[in-house]
């Protein structure tokens, strides 16, 4: 629902970015995105277009990566997957961990010439 | 033929705006300003409870307040009857507030001189949570005919608040609200949060959650 605001933001950073690379001609945009973010990757993509238009980033590509939501239990040391293992450690059970990431949303890169 | 390179950015979209609300917060203890976010849910009495909050403080502060709507100024126009100093922002469809358009609100608020200004975020539990607006102090309303299950569903927002208003609490007995429970799902996620039962109606509570204001406003001029 926040998606559109989000991209306008992410487009700013990477016009910031472009001109201060000296970079005009961008071709892909890659970002990361935790599945445990707010962040949904498909609405990204649908408001993409929308939130590109008339900028620096009007017709590239978007490309977006999911980083796992992964969190270390407190009491067996167990990585494991958050939303897989219906939060808690599917080797003992414990409802006690340490998250260690997926609530990311990062620009990676772009692709440019 | 083109050739291609990659420029790697690796920047925290969130990260960006975090360092522009330190900035803001940084400017705001200089200038004295205690700037409050206030979020919620539509529906929990954030205007209600505006205006009381405004009546319990003004004789003793200067009184600013940024309400924020995707759209209209029915809100606006309620606490402009206050006489406290107010601004509409609109945020255009955006679900919540960040902390370059917080900076704008208050450059549009003129709130050069005031002891303390309300933020009034945009109604919603999701996004306000994760973007930092620059406020010195962050709170959140939970009205009672929401139910009890609100901080196992928005996790988020009750871990970063530093202040839970439990409103219209006179309406406890018409609901299967088990405010005990709340208190201790919040606490679970937050140890710190502190919680004030009020209702905005009736003005119970608010003389608590006038002092809590007050002491934070103080510290925040002090510090």
């Amino acid at each position: 629902m926040h998606e559109l605001g989000v991209i306008i933001q992410i487009v700013k950073i990477v016009e910031d970015f472009a001109n201060e690379n000296e970079v005009t001609n961008i071709e892909k945009l890659v970002l990361q995105i935790g599945e445990l973010s707010s962040v949904i990757p498909k609405y990204v993509e649908d408001c993409y277009p929308a939130a590109v238009d008339g900028t620096l980033l009007q017709d590239t590509e978007l490309e977006i990566e999911i980083l796992p939501g992964n969190c270390i239990c407190k009491n067996c040391n167990k990585v494991f997957n958050l939303l897989t293992s219906n939060k808690q450690c599917p080797k003992c059970g414990s409802k006690d961990w340490e998250l260690l990431g997926g609530r990311e949303l990062m620009i990676k890169e772009i692709v440019a010439y | 033929m083109k050739t291609f390179k990659v420029l790697e950015i690796k920047e925290s979209v969130f990260e960006n705006n975090n360092r522009q609300a330190d900035l803001l917060r940084e400017e705001l203890k200089k200038d004295k300003i205690f700037l409050l976010n206030l979020m919620s849910s539509p529906g929990s009495g954030k205007t209600t409870t505006v205006l009381r909050t405004i009546e319990a403080l003004k004789s003793e502060m200067s009184i600013g307040v940024m309400e924020a709507d995707i759209d209209s100024d029915v809100d606006a126009h309620a606490v402009a009857k206050t006489g406290a100093k107010v601004i509409q922002l609109h945020t255009g469809g955006m679900c919540h507030l960040d902390a370059d358009m917080t900076r704008q609100g208050l450059l549009g608020l003129e709130a050069e001189g005031l002891d303390f200004v309300i933020l009034e975020n945009v109604g919603n539990l999701v996004c306000p949570a994760e973007f930092d607006t620059g406020a010195s102090k962050n709170a959140m309303i939970l009205s009672v005919p929401e139910g009890d299950d609100k901080p196992l569903k928005y996790p988020l927002m009750f871990s970063i608040v530093d202040v839970l208003l439990i409103n219209k609490i006179d309406t406890l007995e018409y609901f299967d609200f088990d405010l005990e429970a709340v208190k201790k799902r919040a606490k679970h996620l937050n140890p710190n949060i502190k919680i004030i039962p009020i209702s905005a109606k009736t003005g119970e509570g608010i003389e608590e959650w006038a002092n809590w204001i007050r002491t934070e406003v103080k510290n925040w001029k002090e510090q």
